[in-house]
């Protein structure tokens, strides 16, 4: 079953079109990456996902209601992830997590207490949960993100680029997080830069240029499609038409 | 020394950058600032003028009480300065964004020191010297001296500028090594307030429309003429105002070269004072405000009056009220504000306390009357300047943190009401105590007490519901201090709208306060037609407010919900 359907989404800005008639389906239980250089409409798509962009056109259905018609329940379905964790720095990390879970209507309960401790030490915030976040490092206040992110256990998870920021005692806990949700039957929908992660835990990859999708398919489809031997990199650099750092130009002038 | 100037250069090329590159919106708002500066400006002038030259009618003690003044005046400047220089040079010495390029630069130590210093100079006396500008120009004004007035007034005062500059650097650098930077920037900036909030309060309490009264006139030249002379020879101010006075008064003494090389020399000696400390002391404290700022976050009593506060709410809204007060108290730039508040209060309902009714010439009731419907005017602006400051910003207090609200479930609408729930409680109880207390000062009948104070009671409503749905409507998310989002173009949006709000219910009550009076000074009964008036009026005034509130409302959710 496709649980996320972004049918015809378009986005205008100032009269640029960041993007351009997408048209994704996700089917439940899976990692979706979502690739795609600088400016290719990724964190837009994702933001009109949450929720927190309007689409100009077209429409993005979660668990078969449309999110214009029904934001609310929509939006109870979906746990977000953003790629730059702005939080509210004079709440305990604790308070912040208490917070949420009366924004997305938890009961206050025992139960719910516990599932949030469980969290903090999953995320290993247990130790700072009594502290203001803005005492909080920049991959801690990611890693509080993330927690917030799971409070109310939702359906599907939107993520903007989750592992910056973060070390890689942090990242490899972020895999193995995905991992375990989507095992439970929880989508991740998630744009990254970090081609080895997408590689890594991705069950299928749509790749974005400039606002269309440009290539879709498990990462050995991909690489398959594109001719080209090797890994990831080498596939998404020759769909894109990228060409990185220029050999053939020196780094200093002489 | 290369690097000194190139460590200047960014400032002043983002100056000029944004000189070149402002836009219209910005030009506007720079124009009105520009305006409500200089009618500040002629304003503080006309003041010390007319005071100066009150003061010189006085035989024998005028000159002495202006001597007196410019040595007071002087000695508050440099005292403000002093101060000022402490919390600038905590922002640019130690907390910065771009220190930490600075220093990882091959810039020396004594480089990037001198250039916060400069920045530190520029950045604290420009304020002071604006705002002293004035008096001093009134004394020219006033005394007319020569040329050499003008000297003295530029040389003392960037004198006193160093001075200050290099007292408050140097405190700023001896506790950052004792305490916390950002503890210690917040505990000045609190005790900066207080001095203000006190400072205000005695020059109100003094009474100074006294000096207008010709009966209380020569008292209070007595009790001033009786001061001795209040400063030191030993501190910079003193030196500086026989300088100035030497120019001023004819017969003083002459070239005044002591005090001027006592006043230089001392900047001189501080300066390298400063830099010989900075040696010392000044990368330790950089380097102990990089680290980071754990704080316990305890409070068991807000905790108690928050579970009071949000007990008549439920699940998310109650969730709202929680955060929004803990950030209220907790943020110093927020909670720091309402101490200013209860200042403004204090000598609103003082003024009304010594109010000399029985030296007016209209009979007592009717003037006690009249002034208590103008006070419903008046506490409704007073209302309305709170509102600006306290519930306009509330959508905006959001900040960064507004995707959170954004992507979650909660409807944008009942985000809204939330916050105008948890604004309208405290709004009540402001504008019932002004009307309430004032009333009771000026002894107004039952009819006003009564009138004035359901007026007000329904009228903030409105006014809450323009501060939120106004607020909503030009949101500004990104800010370094909340404070900042009440001057923005929104604010004086809502300012206007809600000074026209309060004119209009006034003019609309205005027609059954005049009827009911006059039927009483002549003892006539109130006809039915009288009576269709005034339930008229009033209605009238019921449905513009209940309108008005849900139109705002309306306007702040279709904004915010578009809000990208």
């Amino acid at each position: 079953m496709d649980i996320i359907k972004l049918i015809n989404l378009t986005k205008f800005y100032r009269g640029l079109k960041a993007v351009d008639d997408l048209n994704i389906s996700v089917k439940e239980g899976v990692i979706f990456g979502f690739l795609g250089p600088n400016g290719a409409g990724k964190t837009t798509t994702i933001k009109m996902m949450a929720g927190i962009l309007k689409p100009t056109s077209g429409s993005i259905i979660i668990n078969g209601m449309d999110l214009e018609k029904e934001p609310s329940r929509v939006k109870g379905l979906c746990g977000f992830i953003p790629d730059r964790p702005f939080l509210y720095e004079k709440l305990t990390g604790l308070e912040f997590l208490n917070f949420l879970s009366g924004l997305y209507r938890l009961e206050r309960s025992t139960s719910t207490n516990s599932r949030l401790m469980g969290l903090l030490d999953i995320f290993d915030l247990i130790d700072w949960k009594d502290e203001l976040i803005e005492g909080y490092s920049h991959g801690m206040k990611q890693r509080l993100v993330m927690c917030g992110a799971l409070v109310h256990d939702p359906r599907v998870l939107i993520v903007d680029e989750p592992m910056v920021g973060l070390d890689p005692k942090g990242a490899r806990l972020v895999k193995d997080i995905f991992r375990r949700e989507t095992d439970k039957g929880k989508t991740i929908f998630m744009s990254t830069h970090s081609l080895e992660t997408a590689q890594e835990v991705c069950h299928e990859l749509a790749i974005i240029q400039t606002g269309k999708v440009i290539a879709r398919g498990t990462v050995e489809e991909l690489i398959k499609d594109a001719g080209v031997d090797g890994n990831l990199e080498n596939t998404f650099l020759k769909l894109t038409e990228g060409r990185g750092l220029s050999h053939d130009k020196p780094l200093s002038a002489p | 020394m290369t690097n000194l100037f190139l460590l200047l250069s960014p400032r002043v090329l983002g100056l000029k950058n944004s000189l070149i590159n402002t836009k219209s919106g910005a030009k506007k708002k720079a124009f009105v600032t520009g305006a409500v500066a200089a009618a500040f400006w002629a304003a503080l002038f006309v003041l010390s003028a007319r005071m100066l030259i009150y003061f010189q009618s006085v035989e024998v003690i005028g000159d002495l009480l202006a001597h007196h003044l410019l040595s007071m005046a002087l000695l508050t400047f440099f005292s403000l300065l002093v101060f000022s220089n402490i919390l600038i040079a905590l922002s640019n010495l130690y907390l910065s964004a771009d220190l930490e390029l600075c220093h990882s630069s091959p810039s020396g130590l004594e480089e990037v020191f001198l250039s916060r210093c400069a920045f530190t100079i520029l950045d604290s006396s420009w304020m002071v010297s604006i705002f002293g500008l004035p008096v001093m120009m009134a004394y020219a004004w006033v005394y007319r001296p020569g040329p050499g007035f003008y000297i003295a007034l530029a040389h003392a005062g960037l004198a006193l500028a160093f001075i200050a500059s290099a007292v408050g650097i140097l405190i700023a650098m001896i506790l950052v090594n004792l305490f916390p930077v950002h503890r210690t920037r917040d505990i000045l900036m609190l005790l900066m307030l207080l001095i203000v909030i006190a400072v205000y309060i005695l020059l109100r309490f003094l009474r100074p429309e006294r000096l207008v009264d010709p009966d209380a006139f020569f008292t209070v030249m007595q009790y001033m003429s009786a001061l001795k002379t209040t400063d030191s020879p030993f501190i910079p101010t003193h030196w500086a105002t026989e300088i100035l006075w030497g120019q001023l008064d004819k017969t003083a003494r002459g070239g005044l070269l002591f005090e001027t090389a006592m006043l230089w020399s001392t900047a001189a000696a501080l300066i390298v004072i400063d830099l010989w400390v900075s040696g010392w002391i000044y990368l330790k404290g950089f380097s102990k405000a990089r680290e980071a700022r754990g704080r316990r976050a305890g409070g068991n009593i807000l905790d108690i009056f928050i579970r009071i506060i949000k007990r008549p709410v439920k699940g998310d809204l109650a969730s709202m009220t929680d955060k929004d007060i803990r950030i209220f108290f907790r943020d110093n730039t927020q909670w720091s504000q309402l101490l200013l508040l209860g200042a403004l209060v204090l000598v609103y309902i003082y003024n009304f306390s010594v109010l000399p009714l029985e030296k007016s010439p209209i009979r007592l009731e009717f003037l006690q009357n009249i002034l208590a419907f103008l006070n419903m005017g008046l506490a409704g602006f007073v209302l309305s300047a709170v509102s600006v400051r306290f519930v306009y910003p509330s959508v905006s207090v959001e900040g960064g943190a507004f995707w959170i609200i954004k992507s979650s479930p909660l409807d944008m609408g009942r985000f809204l009401w939330g916050k105008y729930l948890l604004s309208v409680g405290p709004m009540i109880v402001l504008g019932e105590t002004l009307i309430i207390l004032t009333n009771q000062f000026l002894h107004v009948s039952l009819f006003m007490m009564l009138l004035s104070s359901i007026t007000m009671f329904f009228a903030v409503f409105g006014i809450v519901a323009m501060g939120i749905g106004l607020g909503a409507a030009y949101p500004r998310f990104k800010y370094e201090n909340i404070s900042q989002v009440s001057t923005g173009f929104g604010g004086l949006i809502y300012m206007i709208f809600s000074v026209l709000f309060m004119a209009v219910i006034i003019l609309l009550e205005a027609i059954p306060v005049r009827i009911f009076f006059m039927a009483g000074m002549k003892w006539k009964n109130i006809t039915t037609f009288q009576w269709l008036w005034i339930i008229l009026a009033f209605l009238s005034v019921f449905l513009i407010i209940y309108f008005t509130a849900l139109r705002f409302m309306k306007i702040g959710r279709q904004a915010i919900e578009e809000f990208e």
